[in-house]
């Protein structure tokens, strides 16, 4: 971030000895080091705080409004849509973007890409605060949020969709808190624990493909309840969990390519050069695995139109409408990839990545909304529900911003490890 | 609802059953046989009893129309010529006496167990009321709303929440079908 | 609830396995019959929409038996047939478990009418939609639902291929699903018949056990030649419905949505829960293979290194 390195030139805490040889304590650690006039400052220099402070002062009293008068003070209360915005962008959007966390641990941990650690963490925590906060969204929707560990403890359906999903989620948010617990053990000095989920590694990763493999897929299945309901072309009983499964590959890397060029950008003065010097390259290896995820995508979308004979489909408004989401968001991001991977061309790469995300979401809402009943009506969200997406989106970018700002994901802990 | 107590039911039924048979069950049924009126209020509950001129109805159709073949005439559905070509008039005409005012309780549901049952859909007495009587009216422009031949009593009311303000201002009286 | 048994258990079955992996949840699973044919005595209704004059009784009688919240019309109102929400007509919600609407059909003098409640499935999508068990199919053939364990997901909002279960959002802290429930612990438990069945008076509404009304609903069409579509809907519906329709009109003119699968909407799902188990156990297999097999190099050169320096 400019305004800070241009007040505070040296890269505040790194190690946990202060230059005059004391520690740092945790309070200064929060603090990054300075006053709090000085915080205060930094924070109000910055032209984004202001932007989320709009969208806060609006988005809680509504957030209060749903918790105190019910949902349909919000929502449209649809029972036709049962599922609005907080679960199509929240649920089945958040969640294939956060597959990073597993793609770059497996890369790493199970391949042996050593190359990539520079970037794993970063994919690890854009994948547990994708994956948290898509629960976030779910207790923003669900009737009974209170009632969150009931599919746990309480009252069990097994033979659920949703139960897998519940389980794999609640279970690979564990997994995932624990890969990026090492980054905090470092930060706050208990190396003990940091040398624990190393040994474990490998377990809590493979963990991480078997429950990222099936509740992936099982975020596909769940529309496989409405055989009826979804437009064909978006819908199709024997490839729907790998349609999602295979699509979430693309989303997660492109994700992490747009996550490290924010940080690479505005957020200079936390990257270390292990981080800067690798970004490019790395974001170019991300890129070219984005291209072939999105060829073996394409390839099965068009099976399963070929498999359930849909093709007169796409001779309507609703085939045109399916191909150009196929069109912008995953043939013209491939290409990009490939000819930006081909001719070194990163910033290519990094727009083609922006591109295949926003492609994602799409393809995202077009199946829990838009292609949802289609031949009933559209449903076109509550103001309140786009706002409070929006906040819970912006509280996203805080968090993620305050643990970069702080834990060693983007520069390495100095001193022991 | 209508589920009056089966004493009222026996009652109305041996009314009805002494008015259609004065004296000579025996000899082929005539339109002259029959009652005037008819007081249909086994079932009144919601709505008023039907004041039945059956006097006037006979006018309008043949015995079988209402009756089929228990009145002695020959009955020309399809369906009832297979058995029923040579019915002779039976003993009883009143709708209840076929027509059970309890059609979907415990009894009459394990009574399908019966392999010899050929009337597994017999209507049951209310259902024999308006399917015969609503069919006909409708036909021959007969009033077809549920007040044109009951009015609703204040439980009916209450039941169908009439006190609430309609769309129109006024409660309508019916609809046509 | 055809074969839902075996299905069930074989789910559950994969499931659970799915279950104790993660974290080692074994439930016994029940000893179930191999071959369950469905409740023997199950009951349903079957609607004669030939029958039906939109009189709305059943309405008003399933507000009375279910202490649902009054109308904003009376019920013996009928303008409510001309109630468009987006182009639709009116549907089950928080305030009404059952409506009846009307249907103008080419060709007919006269509309015809059509009672919307929850069809009580054999092996109900939402049932098998539901991750905390909330909804049963009971022997007598009701689907019911339990307030006291749902979490307000709506999944069978999203299951159900009738669009049935709805959800009570206006309340925060008390919501749940509103639907149909067959009068289930009211009337059908004491062998009686639906509220809305005994207030017919057209006896549009035939209730009976379900066996028995396929054979009452076939020989109605058989001995009224002409006047019905040659089709039961729900024998077969989203793998069979305790409660059936006969119409004189094409369903799909009376608002039915044929394009519901004449399969139980589970059998959607079993191609990816049976990938389950497989996942499971295949993969960490397999990915510490690959880990071995790419770590390979780096150890043997580890090794190298430490013979070098003994």
């Amino acid at each position: 971030m400019n305004h800070f390195s241009n007040h505070k030139q040296e890269i505040p805490i790194v190690a946990p000895i202060k230059p005059d040889g004391t520690a740092w304590s945790i309070r200064e650690k929060l603090w990054l080091g300075l006053s709090r006039e000085e915080y205060k400052q930094q924070f109000l220099r910055n032209p984004i705080n202001w932007l989320l402070i709009g969208i806060f002062a609006v988005g809680i009293p509504i957030i209060l409004q749903r918790y105190l008068f019910g949902l349909s003070t919000v929502t449209h209360a649809s029972n036709d849509y049962p599922w609005g915005l907080f679960l199509g962008f929240g649920l089945f959007g958040m969640v294939p973007l956060s597959a990073s966390g597993f793609l770059l641990g497996t890369t790493v941990e199970i391949f042996g890409r050593k190359d990539f650690v520079p970037i794993e963490r970063l994919a690890l925590l854009n994948g547990l605060l994708g994956y948290f906060f898509a629960v976030v969204y779910l207790e923003v929707d669900l009737g009974m949020p209170w009632r969150l560990y009931y599919p746990m403890f309480i009252s069990l359906g097994p033979a659920a969709v949703l139960f897998l999903v519940a389980w794999h989620v609640a279970t690979y948010l564990s997994v995932q808190i624990a890969e990026v617990s090492s980054a905090y053990f470092e930060w706050i000095g208990w190396l003990k624990g940091k040398r624990f989920i190393k040994s474990i590694a490998i377990g809590l990763t493979i963990a991480g493909i078997i429950l990222s493999t099936l509740h992936q897929g099982a975020l596909g299945a769940l529309f496989n309840y409405a055989p009826s309901k979804v437009h064909p072309l978006w819908f199709s009983a024997n490839f729907m969990w790998i349609h999602f499964f295979c699509s979430a590959i693309f989303a997660g890397l492109s994700m992490v390519i747009i996550s490290s060029t924010l940080c690479k950008t505005f957020m200079t003065w936390r990257c270390d050069s292990r981080f800067m010097d690798n970004v490019d390259k790395l974001t170019l290896g991300l890129g070219k695995g984005c291209a072939y995820a999105m060829i073996t995508y394409l390839v099965i979308k068009l099976v399963g139109v070929a498999h359930d004979n849909d093709w007169a489909y796409l001779l309507t408004g609703w085939g045109q409408y399916f191909l150009l989401e196929l069109g912008i968001g995953v043939v013209f991001p491939m290409c990009l990839f490939a000819y930006g991977v081909k001719n070194q061309k990163v910033n290519l790469v990094r727009f083609a990545a922006l591109i295949s995300v926003l492609g994602i979401v799409w393809n995202r809402l077009n199946t829990a909304l838009i292609a949802f009943n289609w031949r009933l009506y559209q449903e076109i969200p509550h103001w309140k529900e786009v706002w409070v997406t929006i906040t819970i989106f912006a509280l996203y970018f805080i968090v993620y911003r305050f643990i970069l700002y702080r834990l060693p994901i983007l520069y390495q802990w100095q001193g022991e490890k | 609802m209508n589920t009056n107590p089966k004493a009222v039911l026996t009652a109305a039924a041996l009314l009805l059953a002494g008015v259609l048979f004065p004296g000579h069950p025996s000899h082929a049924m005539d339109q002259l046989d029959a009652p005037e009126t008819v007081t249909i209020d086994t079932l009144a509950n919601l709505y008023q009893p039907v004041e039945f001129s059956h006097k006037r109805h006979v006018l309008l159709a043949r015995c079988k129309d209402c009756h089929h073949h228990t009145t002695g005439q020959q009955d020309m559905d399809a369906n009832c010529v297979r058995c029923h070509a040579n019915s002779p008039e039976s003993t009883t005409v009143a709708c209840s006496d076929c027509h059970t005012p309890k059609k979907f309780y415990p009894q009459h549901v394990t009574a399908m167990d019966n392999p010899n049952l050929y009337h597994i859909d017999k209507p049951g007495l209310k259902g024999a009321y308006h399917l015969n009587c609503v069919g006909c009216h409708e036909r021959k422009n007969g009033p077809t709303g549920c007040e044109g031949c009951h009015a609703m009593t204040d439980k009916g009311k209450a039941f169908f929440d009439v006190q609430k303000k309609t769309a129109a201002g006024t409660t309508k009286e019916q609809h046509s079908r | 609830m055809n074969k839902l048994f075996n299905r069930r258990g074989f789910l559950q079955g994969g499931l659970a396995g799915a279950a104790a992996a993660t974290i080692s949840l074994a439930k016994p699973s029940k000893a179930q019959a191999t071959t369950f044919e469905g409740y023997p005595n199950s009951m349903g209704v079957l609607v004669d929409l030939s029958r039906c004059v939109g009189c709305r009784s059943c309405e008003a009688a399933c507000n009375k038996e279910q202490h649902l919240p009054e109308p904003e019309l009376p019920f013996n109102d009928f303008s409510v047939f001309d109630e468009m929400h987006h182009g639709q007509k009116r549907r089950p919600d928080e305030t009404r478990y059952t409506v009846v609407n009307s249907y103008a059909i080419p060709g007919r003098e006269h509309p015809l009418f059509r009672k919307i409640q929850c069809n009580h499935c054999q092996e109900p999508a939402c049932l098998t939609s539901c991750f905390v068990n909330a909804y049963t199919k009971t022997p007598e053939g009701a689907v019911i639902y339990n307030a006291d364990v749902c979490v307000g997901c709506r999944t069978c909002m999203i299951a159900c291929p009738f669009n049935i279960p709805t959800f009570r959002y206006s309340s925060a802290f008390h919501p749940r699903i509103m639907k149909c429930i067959f009068c289930y612990d009211t009337r059908l438990t004491k062998g009686l018949p639906p509220a809305c069945v005994e207030a017919c008076p057209q006896e549009a509404l035939t209730f009976g056990r379900r066996t028995d009304l396929l054979e009452v609903g076939r020989q109605r069409i058989r001995e009224n030649q002409g006047t019905y579509v040659d089709h039961i809907y729900g024998e077969h519906e989203a793998g069979g419905t305790a409660w059936m329709y006969l119409s004189p009109a094409p369903f799909e003119q009376v608002g039915f949505d044929t394009s519901v699968p004449k399969e139980p909407i589970l059998n959607y799902v079993k191609d990816f829960l049976s990938i389950v188990p497989m996942v499971l156990t295949i993969w960490p297999a397999l990915f510490a293979g690959i880990h071995l097999l790419a770590t390979r190099k780096e150890k043997m050169e580890q090794q190298n290194e430490n013979q070098g320096e003994v």
